[in-house]
This record gives C-alpha cells, structure tokens and sequence, in this order.
C-alpha cells in the first residue's frame, strides 16, 4: 500500500494520463494537508476545469479544428437505489466492469460527500410519481479519480409494474481524435459563422483579443467606442477585432458586452434597494426600457418580476 | 457602527471603512455557495463600496462556476480587495483566481494580515488623493 505523498503522487500521474488522452473531464480529490503536493492537487483540478470551458467553448466557436465528441453515461437505478442498467461508456467512465456496477447500490459509485447528498435526496425523489430534477454528484473511480457532474434525475413508473425507476443521466465532452500538430504550433483560423476560415490568428492576436475582453468585462458601466475606434486603441484592425472575437469567444462584442452587463445586474435587483432606473446606469444601459428589454430576453422575466 | 452575520461558509465583520470575511475552515466552494456568500455581503453592505479583507486561509477548493461567478457578479460594491492566505494551498487558489480573471479593482494577497490592512489603507488613501484631482486611478492601478 502507498503511503502518503505517493500516494497522491500516483493519482496525480493517473489524472495527467486522463488529461494527456483528452479527457478533462476527471479531478482529484482535495487532501486535509496544506503542503506542496496538496496545492498542487488543487492547481491541477482548477487548470483541467479552464481546460474543459474553453475546450468546449472552441469546439463550438471552431469546430473546424477542435474535434470533439459527447460522452453519456446512463445509469438505470430501482426503487432501492440499486444500479440495474448501466451503459457501456458509464463503465468506462467509471473504470469499472459491468458486473461490478449492475446489482449494486448506487451510493458505492459515490464520493463520501455525494453519498451524503445522495442519502438526502433519493427518499424525496421517490416521494413524487414522476420528476425530473437536477442535482451535482461526485463519482469515484477504483483509481481515486473523480467525475463530478450535474445528474439529470428522472423519477418514473416502469409499465411491467415493477415499481419506480430513477434515469440517471450526464454528459461529459471530450475530445475525439488528437490534434494535428498540436494546439501550439496550429494558428487558429478566423472565419465568419460556418463559412470556410479566412486568416490564421497568431498568438499575439489571441492574446491582444482576451485583453480586450478583459478590458469590456472591466468597464462595463462605460461607453464601448465604436469597433473602429476600439481597434486602433488596441492596436488592431476592425475586421481582426470583430471577427477574432466572435471566434474565441462566440459571440459578437456588443452583445457579449450585454450579456455581462446584465450578469452583474442580477445581483443588484435581488439584493440592493436601487431603483431599476439606477440600475441601468450604474452597470451602463442607456434607459431602463433598454435595460428591461434586454433582461426580459435573456431571463424570460422582466427586472421588475425578477424582484418581487 | 459594526455589523456581523454568519453563514454556513463565512463569517463577516463590517465596520464603518472595511468589510472583514473570513471563511470557515476546510471548506468547498460551488456556485451555490458563492451566490449564498455573495448575497449576504450585499444585504449586509446596503449599498456600500468599502475595501474587503478577506480571510481565504480555510477554503480548500473553489470550483469554475463559483470562480466566474465571484469575478463578475461577486465583484460589486468591492472598492479595494485583500487577501489572507496561508500558503500553499490558498495562495495558488488566490493566484490561479487573479490570474484567469483579471480584477477591476486593486487586489493582492497577503500572509500577514497587518500588512493586508496596510495595503487596503494606502489604496483607499489613493483613492482620496486621486478622486480630489478627478483622475481614474483604477485605470493606472490595474494597467
């Protein structure tokens, strides 16, 4: 039996090799102790979470050249909470054989945490002929990997008359086949939507892009120039600007510019006594029936309901 | 004037110039938490841009959705931020954290909290110098 840092040791080495075929989907259990090794388990578990965003996030900005593919595990569970169907990628997710997940109770799968939570919530999922929640669990593999993930839950009647069911769903992403030559050395393409790419962008554009990015996520409140009057500021040119940024981060600047105006608004109406009207100033909208407008459309409530 | 409220995650002091958060020991922060943490600050802030010494010392994992959340939506009413750590575990937290999302405000992080305080006092004395002459010291700061 490994000791101590050895221990930790090799599940660090087993997560890099999950992380070196693709899939960022894993995490390592945080220790008690504040030592080196500890930080480093944390560091790791919080550079694959950036990994798994942005890896998506380019899958769908640029599936051209980001391969992907979606994982689903299923898992099938009886009244009593036993495991009576599992698929195949839910095994191999699991890193378990078939046989040592059908015919057992769900909570073996389950981090300490998770069964906690699971020992809370499964009697009330029964309580209710048909539902459908949502709830975070942690899984466990043999290895001492961990698969955290929102569950979809749906609690059912199965027709032979055997009692409830419980569907337990998820799906990771991960990457289908390796990159050519690497991420690094591959210069992204910029292109307009689905269209064929039009021009490579170095690092250097990426890098003055996020600056830009940063810059809007800093200065809500304020004016945004117009794209060509922000381009020269940057250093870049308006097509460069507009389109290197719908690409890294799929969405066109005026509206990211938006939606995150209308994040930080959230907070605001529920919990301080501002006016709307204040509101709308305070995080940069022109008028409160723009503000409402566009809180309506992407909240389906307007700020007004969203209060009371 | 002092104030005081406690949560499953944090415990928060406020008097009239600084917001004390320390957060209870080896605990792990997800988006729920974070918007329950955030939530009480604002309630019990009613409005008030103060600097924010906070006491990450305890905290043993904060996860993507809480981290995205505390940056944006968890970034209001913050006039100057500090952080307590106690290294390794919470000064990479802190250190992965500014590295990813690029504060708006001031913020460094700190072993000793005098010094904490002595960094939130010298910005919050900025502030006053520049605010006179109406000139935006954050930009300069954060550039």
């Amino acid at each position: 039996m490994l000791k101590g840092d050895d221990f930790r040791i090799k599940r660090i080495q087993q997560l890099l090799l999950e992380m070196a075929k693709g899939n960022f989907f894993y995490s390592l259990e945080p220790t008690d102790a504040n030592d080196e090794t500890a930080s480093l388990i944390v560091m790791l578990n919080m550079v694959n979470e950036e990994i798994r965003a942005s890896f998506l996030h380019q899958g769908f900005a640029n599936a051209h050249n980001t391969p992907q593919c979606v994982v689903q595990m299923s898992l099938l569970l009886d009244s009593h909470g036993m495991v009576e169907m599992a698929n195949q990628k839910a095994c191999s997710l699991l890193s378990r054989l078939p046989q040592d997940v059908i015919g057992n109770a769900l909570s073996e799968l389950l981090t300490e945490d998770s069964q906690r939570i699971w020992a809370q919530k499964f009697p009330k999922l029964l309580k209710r002929e048909k539902s459908d929640t949502v709830f975070p669990l942690e899984f466990k593999t043999p290895e001492g990997l961990i698969l955290a993930k929102d569950c979809h839950l749906s609690v059912f009647h199965a027709l032979d008359g055997s009692g409830q069911k419980i569907l337990l769903d998820t799906v990771f992403f991960s990457k289908g086949e390796p990159f050519d030559n690497g991420m690094a050395n591959n210069a992204m393409m910029m292109g307009k939507g689905t269209k064929q790419p039009k021009m490579p962008m170095s690092q250097a554009d990426i890098r003055l892009i996020r600056n830009v990015h940063d810059m809007i996520i800093n200065n809500l409140e304020k004016d945004l120039p117009g794209l060509k009057d922000l381009a020269l500021q940057m250093g870049t040119n308006e097509y460069k600007l507009k389109y290197g940024f719908k690409q890294l981060y799929g969405t066109t600047i005026f509206r990211f510019l938006t939606q995150e105006r209308l994040r930080k608004t959230k907070p605001l109406i529920q919990y301080s006594s501002l006016t709307l009207k204040e509101i709308a100033h305070m995080t940069g909208f022109k008028s409160v029936t723009h503000f409402s407008r566009a809180f309506k459309e992407k909240y389906g409530k307007s700020p007004s309901d969203f209060r009371s | 004037m002092k104030k005081s409220h406690e949560n499953p995650y944090a415990v928060y002091r406020m008097t009239h110039d600084l917001l004390h958060v320390v957060y209870k020991k080896g605990i792990s922060i997800d988006l729920k938490a974070a918007q329950h943490i955030v939530r009480d600050r604002m309630l019990l802030q009613e409005g008030k841009v103060i600097p924010v010494l906070c006491d990450i010392r305890g905290v043993k994992k904060v996860n993507k959705p809480a981290r995205d959340y505390f940056a944006l939506e968890g970034s209001l009413w913050v006039k100057a931020l500090a952080f307590l750590i106690d290294p390794p575990i919470s000064d990479m937290i802190s250190d992965f954290y500014l590295g990813t999302h690029a504060p708006s405000f001031p913020t460094r992080s700190f072993t000793n909290k005098s010094e904490a305080l002595a960094f939130l006092k010298t910005v919050m004395a900025l502030v006053m110098v520049f605010s006179l002459g109406q000139l935006d010291i954050f930009a300069q700061i954060g550039r």
